[in-house]
């Protein structure tokens, strides 16, 4: 965390502001979620476990992007804390999501094969 | 500051306190939180997201829209640009680029929520409504949070416009002009998440 005094508008978080690195992220992040689309829309060939790859891959790399570029996180002593608190909550995000989803995909055909024999089962995460 | 110990705050010291630190770390430790919120959500949005919970209704893959939701994404991410190009402007020192830039990211998240609303009623004219069933209820709570997140933020960002006007750039306005573009910045972050997840894997 920096230390600062006296006129906010030389505060290094402001000094931090840099068009070029937001334009980048901008053009960066819609190129990346149009390429996720243009997946969606033609890629219907695809499996569904490759066409999930895909797409999250493309995420995780704007999501990255979005990161650098916007929040502009790094290692200097200004950002350093905010980029550590991210790095410890990002797996806490994905593990919460995740286990969820991986306790309620085996409770399903452990609880409800009957039913989804009578009525079909539809795709799962 | 050398030779002074950095303090994150003390009552009454003058030292190396820096309050516009202290105030966005503590804000980005919030937004950290509600970053889990939105974990619950997508963890619930998962677990829900099964023929099982479609209840007869429409699934995923009836009610998704991927190319409005991309028109969606471009508003969002182009107000998020606005508001970031207010920043330089901050930097600058100059107020009628920083009122430019905010009034331009509040129109383009107004544009986000309106077409997001458009696509709400869209869904509930076609009898696509929450009640509908349990994969409808998590999938219009999860995007309406996102949305209602999105409206708070355009107030916000109306309430800054006004003290950037009526006071100028003084600490405080500099911390919440800093803290706003955290929060703001986080909705394009979550979008990509929604997008990708709930949208383009809906509609496949």
């Amino acid at each position: 965390m920096s230390t600062h005094s006296g006129n906010p508008l030389t505060h290094p978080e402001v000094m931090l502001a840099n068009a070029f690195a937001y334009c980048a992220g901008f053009v960066v992040s819609i190129g990346l979620m149009a390429a996720a689309l243009l997946i969606t829309l033609l890629g219907q060939g695809l499996s569904y476990l490759t066409f999930l790859a895909s797409i999250s891959g493309l995420a995780m790399l704007a999501l990255l992007a979005q990161a650098v570029l916007l929040f502009r996180l790094d290692l200097s002593e200004t950002q350093i804390w905010k980029t550590v608190s991210l790095i410890l909550v990002v797996p806490l995000f994905v593990l919460s999501i995740g286990l969820t989803a991986w306790m309620f995909h085996t409770l399903y055909p452990r609880t409800m094969l009957n039913f989804m024999a009578m009525h079909g089962g539809g795709s799962m995460m | 500051m050398s030779g002074a110990q950095p303090v994150l705050w003390a009552p009454g010291h003058d030292g190396a306190h820096d309050p516009i630190a202290a105030k966005t770390f503590g804000f980005w430790l919030y937004m950290m939180s509600d970053a889990l919120i939105f974990a619950a959500l997508f963890a619930a949005y998962g677990v829900l997201d099964h023929g099982f919970n479609a209840a007869g209704g429409p699934a995923a893959a009836q009610v998704m829209h991927p190319l409005g939701a991309f028109w969606q994404t471009l508003a969002i991410f182009a107000s998020v640009l606005a508001y970031n190009l207010a920043m330089v402007g901050l930097k600058a020192g100059s107020r009628r680029w920083v009122l430019l830039g905010l009034a331009a990211a509040g129109l383009l998240g107004a544009v986000f929520v309106g077409l997001e609303s458009v696509d709400f009623l869209r869904l509930v004219a076609q009898g696509a409504a929450p009640e509908r069933s349990g994969f409808l209820s998590v999938f219009f709570i999860l995007v309406a949070t996102h949305g209602l997140h999105m409206l708070f933020g355009m107030l916000w960002i109306a309430v800054m416009m006004l003290l950037v006007l009526l006071k100028g750039f003084t600490t405080e306005n500099v911390t919440r002009l800093l803290n706003l573009r955290l929060f703001w910045t986080f909705q394009a972050s979550i979008w990509v998440c929604v997008f990708v997840f709930v949208y383009l894997r809906g509609a496949f």
